[in-house]
C-alpha cells in the first residue's frame, strides 16, 4: 500500500498536513519586519540565513484574526517556486505515514476560507487532519489588502 | 594600431579556446566517426579561424586553415569517410594552427613556421586513396595520441620587425600581479638561442627564453648570448643572464625587463572566461559576508574590547578589499559602450550638415556589467540628441564667433561610490524660455507655475513625459519620447540625471550611476518602530524639526516645510503606511528626497545611521505595492524595506504641478541673503574661505593636536569634562587642509545641551556684512557663496553641515552615542 509522508501543524486547535516534500525546515523565530500596505496575510519578513523570506499568516488565510508576532512563532518553511515562503503556524506535530486510502474528501459542511485551502481530510486515531493545498497557502493575493 | 593590437588579442584568447575544444572534438569524432554535429562544430570553428586570420592578414595561417576546412568539408558530405587517418591529420594541423598562433602572440606576425608539411599532409588525406579506410599510411607515422611530431617549429628567426608590444594581459588589471612574479630565472632550463638554434617547447608553456628577450629588447647581442648558450651546453652551470651579467655583456636593468617581460603570461593563461552565474553567486556570497561584518562591528563597538575591535577592524579591511575585488571582476570598461558612438556621431553629424568633433575622457572607467546594459540605450539617446540639438550648424556656429565643428564630449568617472557618465556639448545651451513655452504648450506646466520656476527647474522640465521642444521632428529625435525614458531607466538601476545648460556655451547632460546593483549606500531612518532603508542616492540632505526655529507648516491641510525660503510638500512616512495617527510635529526628522524632478520632505521619527546594505529583491507579491525597491538586512540581522523613492512621490500624489508649484525661485534665497545684514566668522580652510554665521558659534577654541583622541573613526577632544566629538571642515570641503600646526583652532556649536567642534585651518576675522548669496550650491552643509572683503567666501550652514558629518548629532541618543560620536 503506497503511502505519504505528512508533515502536521496545528492553527486554531485544528490539525492540518502538508506533504513533507513540500516542507524545507522548521524553525521558531521571533524577529519579523511588517510590510505595510501588503496584504494581511502577510505575516511579515525575517532573515532566514541572509535570505529574505516572507512569512504567511496561516490564521489570515483561514479567515482568522492575525497571528500575534511579538514573540517567537513556529515557522513551517515551504519550497516555492522560485523561493521558500513560510507559513506561521501555533505548533508543530509529528511527521506522519499515511496511506493513500486515508485521504476523504472534505466533508461538505466545511465551507469558507478553511475549505479552500483543503484537499482532503485524513481520520487519525483520534483527531481529524486537514491536508493543506500548498500553492494557495502561500498566495496571499486570495485575502485583499 | 591600437584597435588591430585588440582585435588581434581577441582573436587569439578566442582562438586558444577554440583549439582546446577543437582537440576534444576531434577525439570524439574518432569514437563517433558518423556525428555529423561533431563534424558541423569542428568545420565551423576551423572556418572562423581562417575568416579571421584571412581577414588580419596571416597568410600561413589561413593556407592550413583552408587545407584542413576542404579535408573537413569532405568529411561532412560524406565524400570520405572518418578514419584515425584523418583524425591524425586534423589533430597535426591544430598544432600547427596553435604554434602560429603563439608566434603572432609573441612576436606579432606568423615567423616562418612551417606549415608545408601539414598541408601536404592533409592534400594527401583527400587523395581518392586516403579515403580507404583500409589503407595504412604508415608512412606518416602518425599516432592519434601524440600527434606532436607533426609539429612545426615555432621559428624565432624572423621576428617581425613591427613587434606589437602591447599584449593582452597589460589591459588587464591582473598584469601588474602577473608582472610582479617574473618567472624563476628559468633561462637556463630552454637554452634557446636567439639566433633560432633550436626548437624548443619553452613557446609551448607561453613563455620566451631571457635570451631571445635579451637579444629583441637590444639588452645583448645574439652573439653573445649564443655564446653563454653553449657555455651552458657544456657545463657551465650559471644561469644564461648570470653568465651575460658576469661577463659584462648587459646590464641588470635589461636583464629586469626581459625577466619582466617573461614574466608575463600568455593570452590564454592570463584570461579566462568565467562564468556570470558563478560571478552572481560570489557577489551574494561577499553581499553576505559585508552583513555579517556590520553585525560584527556593530556588536564589537558593544564590547569595548581592544582586541576584537581590532580584529574587526582588520576585518572589515579584508571585506571591503575582497568586495571590491569581486566587484572588479564583474566590471567593464565603458569604452566598450563608447567604442560605438563614434560611428553613430559621424552618420547622424552627416546626416545633419553638421561638424562633430567627438572627444572621450576616462573611457577606461569601469561599470558593473549589468549596469553597463542598462546605460547603453540612454546614452546613446544623449548623444544622438546632442548632436540633433545641441550643436549647431557649422554657419550658425561661425556666426556665434565659435569653432564650425562642434565638439561632443563623453566623460566619465568615480566620484564618490558612484560613476558619472557626462555628455557635454559646447552648442548653444538649453534655450530655458523656449522650454518653459514648450512646457505650458503641452500643458505640463501653468504659465504661473512657470513664473515660480528657476531656470534649472525649467530645465529639468525636458525630463517629463511628452516633452519636446524640437522644432520639426526629425528622423533622429523630437518625437516626444526620450528624456523621459532616459530619465526612467536611469533611476531604474538607483542612479540619476542632471542637466546644465549655459546659453550660448552648451549643454551638459550628467548620469550619476551606482557602482553596481547588488550593494547600496543606504540611510536608515526609523518610522512607527520599523526601520527603513532609503538609497542615499536620493537623500538631499537632513532636517532636525524641533517645532521652533524648524518647524513644519501648513497650506490648508497639507504639511509643507520652509527650505531656504522655498516650500516643500511633506510626506508624513508612518501616515502614508497607515501606521499611526498620532501627528507629531517636533523632535522628528524631515529627510529631503529628490525623485523625478520632485523635491519633497519625508517626515520620520529618527535618523539612525549611514551604511552599506545589500539589495535582496523581494518576491513579486509585493512588488504591487510599490513602495520597496527591495529589502536588506540590518547590522542586527533584522530584514528592512529598502524605499522607492519615486513611488513614494507618486504614492503621496505629489503630483509635478502642485510640487512645483510650492517652490519658488532659487532667486527668493539671494534676495533674503541680499536684505539681511549679519555678523560672519570667517575662518580659512586650506585656500578656502568659509563664512560661518556668528549667531550658531558657541565659542572660539583652540586645542593642542596631542590631545585630540580617536574613538572609532572620529575624532574627539576632552573638554569641559565632555567629550566633544570634531568634524573637520576640510573633510566636509574635500579641500587640502594646510600642514597641521600644534594647534588646531575650533569652532564649537552647541544645541540642546549637546556640543560638536568644527576644525578650521584658522580664523581670519568677524566681519558685518550685507551678504549677496551668488549661488544655492546644493553642496551638504553649504548654503551659498558670497564675496566678502574681495574674496569668494563659502557660507556654512552650521546646522547642516554638523549633520552632513553626524546624521546622528540631533538623535536623541546620548549614551550610545557619546562613544560613537
Amino acid at each position: 500500500m503506497p503511502t505519504r509522508q505528512y508533515a502536521t501543524f496545528e492553527v486554531a486547535g485544528q490539525l492540518f498536513g502538508v506533504e513533507v516534500e513540500a516542507v524545507q525546515e522548521v524553525l521558531s523565530f521571533g524577529e519579523y519586519t511588517a510590510v505595510p500596505l501588503s496584504s494581511p496575510a502577510v505575516g511579515g519578513l525575517f532573515n532566514l540565513r541572509g535570505q529574505v523570506i516572507a512569512a504567511v499568516d496561516l490564521r489570515v488565510q483561514l479567515g482568522l484574526p492575525r497571528q500575534a508576532l511579538d514573540g517567537p512563532v513556529m515557522n513551517v518553511i515551504l519550497r516555492g517556486d522560485d523561493e521558500p515562503v513560510s507559513l506561521l503556524v501555533d505548533r508543530i506535530g509529528e511527521v506522519i505515514d499515511l496511506a493513500d486510502s486515508e485521504f476523504e474528501p472534505p466533508p461538505e459542511t466545511l465551507t469558507g476560507p478553511t475549505r479552500e485551502l483543503v484537499l482532503s481530510t485524513v481520520k487519525l486515531q483520534d483527531r481529524l487532519m486537514l491536508a493543506v493545498d500548498v500553492a494557495r497557502a502561500m498566495d496571499t493575493a486570495r485575502v485583499a489588502a | 594600431m591600437d584597435d588591430l593590437d585588440d582585435i588581434i588579442q581577441e582573436f587569439l584568447v578566442e582562438s586558444h579556446e577554440n583549439l582546446d575544444q577543437l582537440d576534444r572534438d576531434l577525439v570524439s569524432l574518432e569514437e563517433e566517426p558518423q556525428s555529423p554535429e561533431l563534424i558541423s562544430r569542428i568545420f565551423r570553428t576551423i572556418h572562423t579561424i581562417k575568416g579571421t586570420s584571412g581577414f588580419l592578414a596571416f597568410t600561413n595561417l589561413e593556407a592550413v586553415t583552408h587545407a584542413g576546412e576542404s579535408l573537413l568539408s569532405r568529411l561532412r558530405d560524406g565524400t570520405q569517410p572518418v578514419t584515425a587517418d584523418t583524425i591524425s591529420t586534423l589533430l597535426a594541423m591544430v598544432d600547427t594552427v596553435r604554434s602560429l598562433l603563439s608566434a603572432i602572440e609573441n612576436t606579432g606576425g606568423e615567423g616562418a613556421t612551417g606549415i608545408d608539411s601539414v598541408v601536404a599532409m592533409i592534400n594527401r588525406q583527400m587523395q581518392p586513396g586516403a579515403a580507404e579506410p583500409a589503407t595504412p599510411e604508415p608512412a606518416t607515422a602518425m599516432d592519434p595520441a601524440t600527434p606532436a611530431p607533426a609539429t612545426p617549429e615555432p621559428a624565432v628567426a624572423a621576428p617581425v620587425k613591427a613587434i606589437r608590444r602591447k599584449r593582452a594581459p597589460a589591459r588587464k588589471a591582473a598584469a601588474p600581479a602577473a608582472a610582479a612574479a617574473p618567472a624563476a630565472p628559468g633561462a637556463a632550463a630552454a637554452p634557446v638561442a636567439a639566433a633560432g638554434a633550436q626548437p624548443g617547447g619553452g613557446r609551448f608553456e607561453g613563455r620566451r627564453p631571457v635570451g631571445e628577450l635579451l637579444v629583441e629588447q637590444g639588452g645583448a647581442l645574439a652573439a653573445d648570448v649564443a655564446d653563454a648558450l653553449q657555455r651552458q651546453m657544456e657545463g657551465d652551470k650559471r644561469q644564461l643572464a648570470t653568465i651575460l651579467l658576469d661577463e659584462g655583456k648587459t646590464s641588470p636593468a635589461a636583464v629586469a625587463a626581459a625577466l619582466h617581460a617573461q614574466g608575463r603570461r600568455s593570452v590564454a593563461d592570463s584570461a579566462i572566461r568565467v562564468d556570470v552565474d558563478l560571478l552572481d553567486s560570489l557577489m551574494n556570497l561577499v553581499g553576505e559576508l559585508v552583513l555579517v561584518r556590520n553585525q560584527l562591528m556593530r556588536s564589537s563597538t558593544e564590547a569595548h574590547d581592544p582586541a576584537l575591535t581590532r580584529t574587526t577592524q582588520r576585518l572589515n579591511l579584508i571585506t571591503s578589499e575582497l568586495q571590491e575585488g569581486i566587484m572588479k571582476t564583474r566590471m567593464q570598461p565603458i569604452e566598450q559602450l563608447w567604442s560605438k558612438l563614434p560611428r553613430v556621431v559621424r552618420d547622424l553629424s552627416q546626416a545633419c550638415g553638421k561638424q562633430i568633433r567627438l572627444a572621450m575622457e576616462g573611457k577606461e572607467t569601469e561599470l558593473d556589467r549589468s549596469l553597463l546594459e542598462a546605460v547603453k540605450d540612454p546614452l546613446t539617446h544623449l548623444v544622438r540628441n546632442a548632436v540633433d540639438h545641441g550643436v549647431e550648424r557649422p554657419e550658425e556656429r561661425v556666426g556665434a564667433g565659435k569653432d564650425p565643428q562642434g565638439t561632443l564630449t563623453l566623460r566619465a568617472y568615480h566620484e564618490g561610490g558612484h560613476v558619472t557618465v557626462e555628455v557635454a556639448d559646447d552648442g548653444s545651451g538649453i534655450d530655458v524660455a523656449r522650454v518653459a513655452q514648450s512646457a505650458v504648450d503641452r500643458g505640463l506646466v501653468t504659465a504661473a507655475q512657470v513664473g515660480q520656476m528657476s531656470p534649472r527647474e525649467i530645465m529639468m522640465l525636458v525630463f517629463q513625459p511628452g516633452f519636446s521642444t524640437a522644432r520639426e521632428v526629425t528622423n533622429v529625435s523630437g518625437r516626444g519620447v526620450g528624456m523621459d525614458v532616459v530619465k526612467t531607466n536611469i533611476e531604474r538601476i538607483g542612479g540619476a540625471v542632471d542637466v546644465n545648460s549655459e546659453p550660448g556655451a552648451g549643454t551638459t547632460w550628467r548620469l550619476t550611476i551606482p557602482l553596481t546593483l547588488a550593494i547600496i549606500q543606504a540611510l536608515t531612518v526609523e518610522c512607527a518602530g520599523e526601520r527603513y532603508v532609503i538609497p542615499q542616492v536620493a537623500v538631499h540632505e537632513l532636517v532636525y524639526i524641533d517645532g521652533k526655529s524648524t518647524r513644519i507648516e501648513y497650506a490648508s491641510d497639507a504639511p509643507v516645510y520652509r527650505l531656504r525660503g522655498k516650500l516643500l510638500p511633506l510626506v508624513r512616512l508612518d501616515q502614508m503606511f497607515g501606521l499611526t495617527g498620532e501627528r507629531r510635529d517636533e523632535g522628528v526628522y524631515m529627510v529631503v528626497l529628490q525623485a523625478d524632478a520632485r523635491r519633497f520632505g519625508m517626515i520620520v521619527d529618527r535618523v539612525l545611521n549611514t551604511e552599506e546594505v545589500v539589495v535582496k529583491a523581494l518576491n513579486a507579491r509585493f512588488k504591487d505595492i510599490g513602495l520597496y525597491a527591495g529589502a536588506t538586512i540590518l547590522g542586527d540581522g533584522k530584514v528592512a524595506l529598502i524605499l522607492d523613492v519615486a513611488s513614494l512621490a507618486r504614492r503621496s500624489r505629489l503630483a509635478a504641478a502642485s510640487s512645483d508649484r510650492t517652490r519658488s525661485s532659487d532667486a527668493g534665497q539671494a534676495a533674503a541673503a541680499a536684505t539681511s545684514v549679519q555678523r560672519l566668522l570667517v575662518t580659512g580652510v586650506g585656500d578656502r574661505r568659509v563664512a560661518i554665521p556668528l549667531d550658531t558659534v558657541t565659542r572660539l577654541e583652540e586645542f593642542e593636536r596631542a590631545r585630540i583622541e580617536h574613538a572609532g573613526s572620529r575624532q574627539v577632544v576632552q573638554y569641559r569634562e565632555e567629550i566633544l566629538p570634531l568634524v573637520r571642515l576640510a573633510d566636509l570641503l574635500g579641500a587640502l587642509p594646510d600642514e597641521p600646526g600644534d594647534t588646531v583652532p575650533v569652532v564649537v556649536y552647541s544645541e540642546r545641551g549637546r556640543s560638536a567642534g568644527l576644525m578650521v585651518d584658522k580664523i581670519v576675522d568677524i566681519v558685518e556684512e550685507t551678504a549677496t548669496v551668488r549661488t544655492d550650491l546644493h553642496e551638504d552643509g553649504f548654503a551659498g557663496t558670497a564675496v566678502i572683503q574681495q574674496r569668494v567666501t563659502e557660507l556654512l550652514d552650521m546646522r547642516r553641515a554638523i549633520l552632513a558629518a553626524d546624521p546622528n548629532f540631533y538623535a536623541e541618543i546620548p549614551d550610545e552615542h557619546l562613544v560613537e560620536a
